[in-house]
């Protein structure tokens, strides 16, 4: 992919800047918009679980807890639901001229990237500000970012492909981020979890990252290293199999979209 | 001149499909794809044949003109020249950078400036962003619009936005140049300057298909014309 992508290396950052542009044009607040989502949410589900249904999570601050939760939550939403008409909205480029077609998905994966990069730097902030410790363990932190950026690139791929051929796939993404938001544990711990269930949730990958974003940032905790194992290689494996669908149903996308 | 072919399409056939819903063919590249098999290459119901057996060579610095009525398969050839879609049957060979100018503007975005488009519309046209830098004043200038490049191009009137996008195109440092439809593009004086510009490509060296169903205009910038109808090589090609 990368070999494939370096010859058109000016395209996908033009395209990333072009996402950037288009999005915060005409805007009143700009860039703000890009914190402004996750600190929301983070806010509605502080007051919500918190304030009015008083359950509590962990101990330390709710609002700590749910940002943690919302920020990849936020950037995996995000990328997906711009990937999936991304390719087919841009039919009038993709039916005239040739570039990899993987440049359209990647630059909405980048740009919900940028935003989640400072949504971080906010964490960072609040993090001083509760006084949490910081641990050695942080540095966990960089190859979780690295599982949930394949991980999304991968879904991305392949709902900006099979959007190509069926226009169902535009309408079950709605429901289907609405579904995978209530399996992962953005507004609940993994470890409130009876272990029967634990196993069904962490079928999907996002389930180990979010929740063990958590783990290393807030409370200081070392990763468990076969869990980790286990699902880089999921990861890993179905990246590849992606992609190797993506490559070969490109060809025809001209053809169909 | 050295007859050096750069396209070369032998016996190229490409089927389309009338169907709106198109589930067989991403089935049928599944199967592919398990058994290692290609895919099927004959007409099924609901497909036609755009190109029929299209075989011819274009030699380097050589100027084609493509003619013949709408739904014939001009684009459709241009299209595989500039790997948009792939052959069914047959084969193409392609030789250099090739600047797909089948449709102007696309990838223009109207919320963008005119600048902010040269940058997006170039990169898309195979320019490199160091290569656009230096060109940008040239594309400036060409076009005509230095009071209007910082206003985004919803406001440009359709003239100015196709003159805009000429410009960038025929920057583009390609070997071989496909022009479709795009000689009635802008006022008497800009299209001078587009035949100008067409013959300093053909100075140096460059290739050019031009599709256009007018035939005069093709006769006056073209060494040679070839004719398709339905699919089918008519006349022209010696």
């Amino acid at each position: 992919m990368i070999r494939r992508l370096y010859l058109y290396k000016d395209l996908l950052l033009v395209f990333i800047w072009r996402e950037f542009l288009i999005r915060y044009k005409q805007t009143a607040i700009g860039i703000l918009w890009a914190i402004l989502q996750p600190v929301s949410l983070m806010l509605l589900f502080s007051f919500i679980f918190g304030v009015v249904l008083q359950t509590t999570q962990k101990n330390y601050s709710y609002t700590l807890f749910y940002f943690a939760g919302v920020l990849p939550w936020t950037f995996f939403s995000g990328a997906a639901n711009f990937a999936v008409t991304s390719l087919s909205c841009n039919f009038n480029l993709v039916t005239k001229i040739y570039f990899p077609r993987e440049i359209i998905p990647l630059s909405g994966v980048a740009i919900n990237f940028i935003d989640y990069l400072i949504g971080l730097l906010l964490y960072f902030v609040m993090l001083a500000i509760y006084k949490v410790p910081l641990t050695w363990n942080f540095l966990w932190l960089l190859p979780l970012l690295a599982m949930l950026v394949v991980y999304t690139t991968s879904v991305c791929l392949l709902l900006a492909a099979l959007n190509v051929y069926y226009r169902d796939v535009k309408l079950a993404t709605t429901f289907i981020i609405q579904f995978l938001f209530f399996a992962t544990p953005v507004i609940y711990s993994i470890d409130a979890v009876d272990n029967r269930w634990k196993m069904l949730l962490f079928l999907n990958p996002l389930t180990f990252i979010v929740e063990n974003m958590r783990r290393v940032t807030i409370e200081g905790r070392a990763i468990v290293l076969w869990q980790l194992g286990l699902e880089l290689l999921g990861i890993i494996v179905l990246y590849i199999i992606i992609y190797r669908i993506f490559i070969r149903i490109e060809r025809a996308f001209a053809d169909v979209i | 001149m050295l007859s050096e072919p750069v396209i070369n399409f032998q016996t190229v056939w490409k089927k389309y499909s009338k169907q709106q819903v198109m589930n067989s063919s991403l089935r049928e590249e599944f199967v592919a794809m398990i058994t290692g098999k290609k895919c099927r290459q004959e007409l099924s119901e609901g497909e036609f044949w755009a190109l029929k057996d299209i075989s011819f060579l274009v030699n380097k610095g050589e100027c084609i003109g493509l003619s013949g009525p709408n739904g014939s398969g001009k684009s459709t050839i241009l299209k595989l020249i500039s790997n948009v879609t792939y052959p069914t049957k047959g084969t193409i060979k392609v030789k250099g950078r090739v600047a797909p100018l089948i449709e102007l503007g696309a990838g223009m975005h109207p919320d963008l400036t005119g600048t902010e488009n040269i940058y997006m519309n170039g990169t898309i046209l195979g320019l490199s962003i160091s290569e656009i830098k230096q060109k940008i004043d040239d594309i400036v200038l060409f076009s005509g619009l230095d009071d209007f490049i910082n206003v985004p191009v919803k406001k440009y009137s359709s003239g100015m936005f196709l003159r805009l996008a000429f410009s960038i195109a025929v920057h583009s440092p390609a070997d071989i140049f496909l022009f479709d439809e795009v000689l009635a593009v802008g006022d008497e004086e800009f299209q001078s300057r587009c035949f100008e510009r067409i013959e300093s490509i053909r100075e140096q060296e460059g290739t050019i298909l031009v599709v256009s169903h007018d035939y005069t205009a093709l006769e006056r910038i073209c060494d040679r014309i070839v004719t398709i109808d339905h699919g089918l090589v008519v006349g022209g090609e010696q």
